[in-house]
């Protein structure tokens, strides 16, 4: 009761919280910091085996980067695969939902499963099997559209159209996991919203856009950053498919860093361009908060 | 992004730990050893049985070895390099010799040379000789070797009216010719746009040569332009197909790429996958053009620079690379050995198949032995597509891959 003591820190809390933060603090939050660090050397290599060989360099990663052409490239690359990518996963898994909604029969189980498969399937083994689909000689794809006597595409081996097929492999493998979290959010509202909006007569359109899209605004904005932060990073597509080729058409950021880093062993470099990416994304998720807010 | 970011501290971070490892000497109370062998993708696996001998003749030493898939390898080394945290032997492929011997990875083997008679250079073919040096030390014994030569399918060249392989530059182009002439989707000759080492063989063939000592890669000497564009050629004039097609067994099978080049390993994986042609391939060495030079390959046995058993380490290698163990080694894991002398044995020089190897492998050049060998290859690779499949001038595009080549390697 002795109020100019003052009260006593309550430390309980600060226990319960320690194991978290003290495993972010390790294993991210000082690795983060030492990349940030080692972005302004030239660790290689060398380096790594004994630290006297490397030397401060000052911004020179950086200015580097933003005159090489390869880094250049595969920024306009990720941006080709953000703006086509991200929209198109939100509508299609969207799209998935609101049809699965409609019933909850076995049928509509199934497919739930069905479209859910794509997301838990071994990357590799997708990579084979797209690997098939989209080979120019022999792949499924172009033999149907022999069929129909159009001409072969060369799903892989030209710049754009490869990054095209990219993404919609992409697409295909991250309808699922959206799509979840889309029908949890749909199942979500309130039947009585519906009831009063057919008793005032609105037909199914109106419904969609009235009742049923501003009630998934969080979901949505849920699934648009975590999409967006996703694709920004996208890397296991072109790293199995295409290794970046042709002609870098289908390099993204991420790909680029991994070259650098674990093929050319450049660390100094790829750490500098990690942090390029890394103030890019933190830029257009806060570019995204904003929005959401002033609305 | 955070993923690559963490990964890369990681590895600086193990650097900081290195201090709090140790303690696991692997020596026991008897000066019993347990040497640790790191050994890559299939050899590896086979490795793991065919050490049995070696442990019953050597009772101290015991030997652990570790099969790392070569997709991890890369990795693998870098985080033993970074940590100081390695094996005592391990098997290093030749191309990454300079890259991991610059970040003082293998122990310098300069004064034990002579105290194993198997390790002597005498012994190996002359590619396979650089590959054990790094500026004056020595860094690793040559384990196997392979190179490439030519595939070819002898009834179709046949029918193109070739009764022996092409035997220069201007016969296989002709060959090409002749055999893509056959009808639409049929191909002279089979390029692997994504192999490293395809363009510098035709450049060697060329007589092109690197002048390290000097820090001149001589991409502008005329000798390396005139085998670009040799390489080149094949693709615009339709010889060589410049998109990914099918698989290549399937193409030499069926007879659409009736000619390619490939190591070793296509023996059997041919015979297995393509029975039906039994009798109808057969394998050359390189054409000719100022030579014939191919790609040396294979793996070296180095030791691991901070090993605490040298002499295990030692009798090891010694062991792998006597001519017997080469020969026995060649029954179980169809690598081709490095000692010269082995291939005085019937079980080479009397196979056909064998033989060609043989023959090319004493015109082999390894790889620039360069740190930045890998990037200026990919580099190149990349220059190349740009005028196969960009339709680039190839003038252009070397000059700028020979500027941005000498930067890479003047840098240090």
């Amino acid at each position: 009761m002795n109020r100019l003591s003052g009260k006593p820190i309550n430390k309980y809390p600060y226990l319960f919280i320690a194991p978290a933060v003290i495993l972010l603090v390790i294993f991210f939050i000082i690795p983060i910091i030492i990349a940030f660090g080692v972005s302004f050397t030239d660790m290689d290599l060398k380096g790594l085996a004994n630290l006297s060989n490397v030397s401060f360099v000052g911004l020179e990663n950086y200015t580097d980067l933003f005159s090489d052409e390869k880094f250049l490239k595969s920024i306009y690359n990720t941006a080709f695969y953000v703006v086509i990518g991200v929209p198109l996963v939100i509508i299609s898994s969207l799209s998935v939902a609101l049809m699965l909604n409609y019933g909850s029969n076995w049928l509509f189980r199934t497919f739930r499963g069905v479209y859910y498969m794509p997301s838990i399937t071994n990357i590799v083994a997708i990579a084979v099997i797209w690997g098939y689909l989209y080979n120019t000689d022999y792949g499924l794809l172009n033999y149907i559209l022999s069929l129909i006597s159009i001409d072969k595409i060369p799903w892989l081996q030209e710049p754009t159209i490869a990054k095209i097929s990219l993404i919609i492999l992409a697409v295909w493998k991250g309808i699922g996991i959206n799509m979840i979290i889309f029908l949890a959010a749909l199942q979500g509202i309130p039947k009585s919203y519906y009831e009063a909006a057919e008793m005032d007569g609105a037909n199914r359109i109106q419904i969609l856009f009235n009742v049923t899209l501003p009630l998934l605004r969080y979901a949505t904005f849920f699934v648009t950053v975590t999409t967006l932060i996703g694709w920004m990073q996208f890397f296991e597509e072109p790293f199995v498919m295409t290794d970046g080729g042709p002609l870098n058409g289908t390099l993204s950021v991420a790909l680029f860093i991994y070259k650098e880093g674990f093929q050319f062993s450049e660390f100094g470099y790829a750490a500098a361009a990690s942090f390029v990416l890394f103030i890019m994304i933190i830029i257009v998720t806060l570019v995204q908060f904003k929005f959401s807010k002033s609305e | 992004m955070k993923k690559l970011l963490v990964l890369m501290s990681m590895m600086v971070l193990s650097l900081a730990l290195v201090a709090c490892s140790g303690g696991d000497e692997g020596e026991s109370a008897d000066g019993e050893k347990t040497l640790k062998v790191w050994a890559m993708g299939e050899e590896g696996k086979k490795l793991k049985d065919f050490v049995k001998d070696f442990e019953e003749n050597n009772p101290k030493i015991t030997v652990d070895v570790q099969a790392i898939p070569w997709g991890k390898a890369h990795d693998k080394l870098l985080t033993a390099v970074a940590s100081g945290n390695g094996p005592d032997v391990l098997q290093i492929g030749t191309t990454w010799v300079p890259e991991f011997a610059e970040a003082g990875a293998f122990k310098d083997l300069s004064e034990y040379m002579d105290d194993y008679e198997s390790f002597n250079k005498d012994n190996f073919f002359d590619g396979s000789v650089s590959t054990m040096k790094y500026n004056d030390q020595v860094v690793g014994v040559p384990w196997y070797v392979d190179t490439r030569v030519m595939y070819y399918r002898t009834d179709l060249l046949k029918e193109a009216g070739f009764d022996q392989a092409p035997d220069t530059w201007s016969e296989l182009k002709d060959a090409a010719k002749k055999l893509a002439d056959r009808g639409e989707g049929q191909y002279g000759i089979d390029i692997d746009r994504n192999d490293q080492i395809n363009p510098f063989i035709f450049a060697w063939q060329n007589g092109y040569e690197a002048d390290l000592a000097n820090k001149d890669l001589n991409f502008e000497s005329p000798e390396f332009k005139e085998a670009m564009e040799y390489y080149v050629s094949y693709f615009e004039q339709g010889l060589s197909q410049k998109e990914k097609g099918g698989d290549i067994i399937q193409g030499f099978k069926t007879g659409k790429k009736p000619i390619f080049f490939s190591g070793p390993w296509m023996i059997d994986i041919i015979q297995d996958k393509a029975p039906g042609i039994e009798g109808k391939w057969a394998t050359a060495v390189m054409p000719k053009k100022e030579s014939r030079t191919s790609s040396m390959g294979g793996s070296n046995l180095a030791v691991f620079h901070n090993t605490d058993k040298v002499d295990a380490s030692l009798k090891f290698i010694s062991y792998m690379t006597q001519v017997d163990t080469q020969l026995d080694w060649l029954e179980t894991s169809n690598t081709l050995p490095s000692r010269t002398e082995a291939w005085e044995d019937s079980a080479l020089k009397d196979d056909p198949m064998y033989e060609t190897f043989g023959k090319q492998l004493e015109q082999t050049k390894p790889g620039i032995q360069t740190e930045q060998f890998e990037r200026i290859a990919q580099e190149l690779l990349a220059t190349l597509e740009k005028v196969v499949v960009g339709d680039a001038d190839l003038e252009k595009e070397l000059e700028k891959f020979n500027k941005e080549a000498q930067e890479l390697i003047t840098e240090d």
